[in-house]
């Protein structure tokens, strides 16, 4: 799903996204990277705090995050 | 003077006030609504806490408080005490962390600052400061407090000390950090009275603000000029309630910008090129039919080239929620300006000037003929260039435009961008060099191109980073425009420079032999040669200029600045010394390889 929503936002193609790929490694900068979040929060119909954000490196550690959201 | 002639004063002046004032809106979308009295009286309270720490007026604390209620709080109170604030963006999520300690060592170190105030969610990105560097440079900063230490009354003597301290038009107000693509940040130095002649000229002369209409509704970062002085300081200047809006939440859902300015019935506001055309980009056309922005009176543009492009999109995206394209407010500014140099007269919208593509690059800007109009708009758009008017200079202050000599162009003469007046500011604190180099005679030398016509400004780009190829020159946004349009390329993910080429084709350090465009772009290796190649042709069709070569770099590999914007001074850097990192290393004649048959 990350990399659906990565790739809508975006406008790239992303091919290589593993679990642990640091997402500003993407050449995603804070700003796409929230658009991405809000993309999320709308299709999954969930609200991601502020907080929740802070930590985020990999992609891991964001979908972590939304888990924890949709089971909240 | 139309306006108080400190903040101090500006902010007592508003202290009878009990209704309007501030609203912050939370990330959760509750808000917080501050009556202008209880930020004056919260300002002295704060201001007393401050006291109480022994902080004396002149000296510099730093605040790096992500939270609008708290950071403007926070300034105001360090303001009352005659303390300078020094605003430091905070950290941001899926950024390298150890590049965030240095930007704040940098910044904690140039002001001076030795306090620094933060919120408790906060402190864990900043605490590491207190420690030395990785390099063992010990900290320049005593101490780290959190806001919630603030909380209560200030002892008593504190409040009183705070209260007799004597803010002068000529005191610093605060360090504005500039973020510079090309440099580490220095420190602005603004003073009172820039601040007063600033938001005179914006609020009162450009704005035409009327305290029994208007309301501003904001989401820009408060850490940075136009959301701090165009939205907070101007504002308390003058008397206009604001609603503010936290930044992540506009870029997560762009149409909260629309909805507080519909439910508040906003009647200014304020934006980068980027968030007209991110709202284009992501509005849905049932979500406009909800919103009535007939209340919008001024859409500021600035920070940022703007593209009439953009700004006409949104007008007709918005069209139907009343959106009245008059409103749009093309404007020129900068930190070392406090804010704001030009805008256009209020209510006439986007006005463009269409020039000469071939002209300009020999640095004059004729108006393009009938002909070439009409063949770029059936889609050749080599031959015109489309250039926002960004108005006429505020009352008081001065633009010109100045060739490399410092002697004065006329209309249409592209040159240096010059400015004087009473929101021009001192200097960068504690930077004789640097400030010697652009505060010249009372004139800021801008460093950006541009021309004039009846005393209204064109902006070109920056004076460093032109092109020039064979006697033509070019700006490098208007080639790294072109070229992030084209599919699989992010907008601020290209560089274009030029670079001495020798006559075996490689790049040298002493700037002998031609100069050449090399554009840098983030791509995927498998993508690396077809995109070369579409960004050649693509560059060649629209500038008609070739370019010498195109490095397709890893995506998150451009250099960029603390806020994010690539650096081009250091991408060429980079470039001639071979270190820029290739999604495909490029041999010269690898194509003859390829297709040489193999057998």
């Amino acid at each position: 799903m990350f990399e659906k929503t990565a790739t809508e936002i975006v406008e790239k193609d992303f091919k290589t996204i593993e679990e642990n790929t640091v997402i500003s490694d993407l050449g995603i900068d804070s700003l796409g990277m929230l658009e991405i979040v809000g993309s999320m929060e709308r299709q999954l119909k969930i609200q991601i705090p502020d907080e929740a954000l802070a930590g985020i490196q990999t992609v891991r550690d964001l979908l972590e995050v939304v888990d924890k959201r949709q089971s909240a | 003077m139309l306006v108080p002639p400190t903040l101090v004063a500006a902010v007592r002046a508003l202290a009878h006030d009990t209704v309007l004032g501030f609203t912050f809106v939370r990330p959760d979308g509750s808000e917080r609504h501050i009556p202008f009295a209880d930020i004056c009286a919260e300002a002295e309270r704060r201001a007393g806490h401050f006291v109480a720490r022994g902080l004396e007026k002149g000296q510099r604390v730093a605040l790096v408080i992500p939270d609008g209620d708290e950071f403007v709080l926070s300034f105001l109170g360090a303001t009352f005490a005659g303390l300078v604030p020094v605003p430091i963006y905070p950290q941001l999520s899926f950024k390298n962390v150890a590049g965030y300690h240095e930007t704040v060592r940098h910044i904690v170190k140039a002001s001076g600052a030795r306090f620094l105030l933060t919120t408790e969610t906060t402190r864990p990105y900043v605490d590491p400061v207190l420690q030395p560097s990785p390099s063992g440079e010990p900290s320049t900063l005593d101490h780290i407090e959190i806001v919630g230490a603030f909380a209560g009354p200030a002892p008593e003597d504190a409040v009183v000390r705070a209260r007799a301290v004597d803010v002068h038009p000529d005191d610093l107000a605060f360090l504005q950090f500039t973020s510079g693509s090309t440099s580490r940040p220095k420190g602005v130095a603004v003073t009172h009275g820039n601040l007063a002649a600033n938001s005179e000229a914006f609020m009162i002369h450009g704005l035409g603000k009327d305290s029994s209409v208007d309301k501003g509704v904001s989401w820009l970062p408060l850490f940075h000029d136009m959301g701090l002085i165009g939205f907070v300081i101007g504002p308390l200047f003058t008397d206009i309630p604001v609603v503010f809006l936290p930044t992540a939440s506009f870029v997560r859902a762009p149409r909260l910008w629309l909805e507080a300015i519909h439910k508040h019935r906003g009647t200014i506001t304020y934006a980068p090129n980027f968030a007209y055309a991110l709202v284009s980009k992501r509005i849905k056309e049932k979500e406009v039919e909800q919103y009535d922005l007939s209340c919008l009176r001024r859409a500021g543009c600035g920070a940022e080239p703007i593209q009439a492009k953009t700004l006409r999109e949104f007008a007709s995206k918005l069209a139907p929620a009343k959106f009245d394209p008059r409103a749009f407010l093309p404007s020129y500014g900068m930190a070392e300006a406090t804010l704001a140099v030009s805008f256009v007269p209020r209510m006439t919208g986007v006005r463009t000037d269409i020039i000469d593509a071939r002209a300009l690059e020999k640095k004059s800007a004729e108006v393009a003929s009938p002909d070439a109009i009409e063949k770029a708009a059936a889609g050749d758009a080599s031959l015109v260039r489309e250039l926002v008017n960004c108005g006429r200079a505020f009352p008081e202050h001065e633009i010109a435009i100045v060739d490399e000599d410092g002697k004065r162009l006329a209309d249409r003469q592209v040159g240096e961008i010059i400015t004087r007046g009473p929101s021009i500011c001192q200097g960068y604190y504690q930077e004789p060099e640097l400030t010697a180099g652009v505060f010249k005679d009372g004139w800021l030398h801008t460093g950006d191109l541009g021309y004039l016509v009846d005393g209204e400004v064109f902006i070109c780009g920056r004076a460093k980073d032109i092109i020039i190829v064979r006697g033509r020159n070019f700006y490098p946004s208007d080639i790294e425009w072109t070229v992030s349009e084209l599919p699989g390329i992010r907008r601020g993910n290209v560089v274009a420079f030029s670079v001495a080429i020798d006559a075996g084709g490689n790049p040298t350090l002493d700037g002998a032999g031609d100069d050449q465009l090399v554009v840098c772009a983030e791509g995927f290796q498998s993508d690396a040669a077809a995109l070369s190649e579409t960004i050649k042709s693509t560059v060649a069709a629209e500038h008609g200029l070739s370019v010498h070569e195109v490095v397709i770099v890893p995506q998150g590999s451009l250099p960029r600045t603390s806020s994010g914007k690539p650096q081009r001074r250091k991408t060429k850097a980079m470039y001639q010394a071979n270190e820029l990192p290739r999604a495909q290393p490029v041999q010269r004649g690898e194509a003859a390889d390829v297709s040489a048959p193999v057998s």
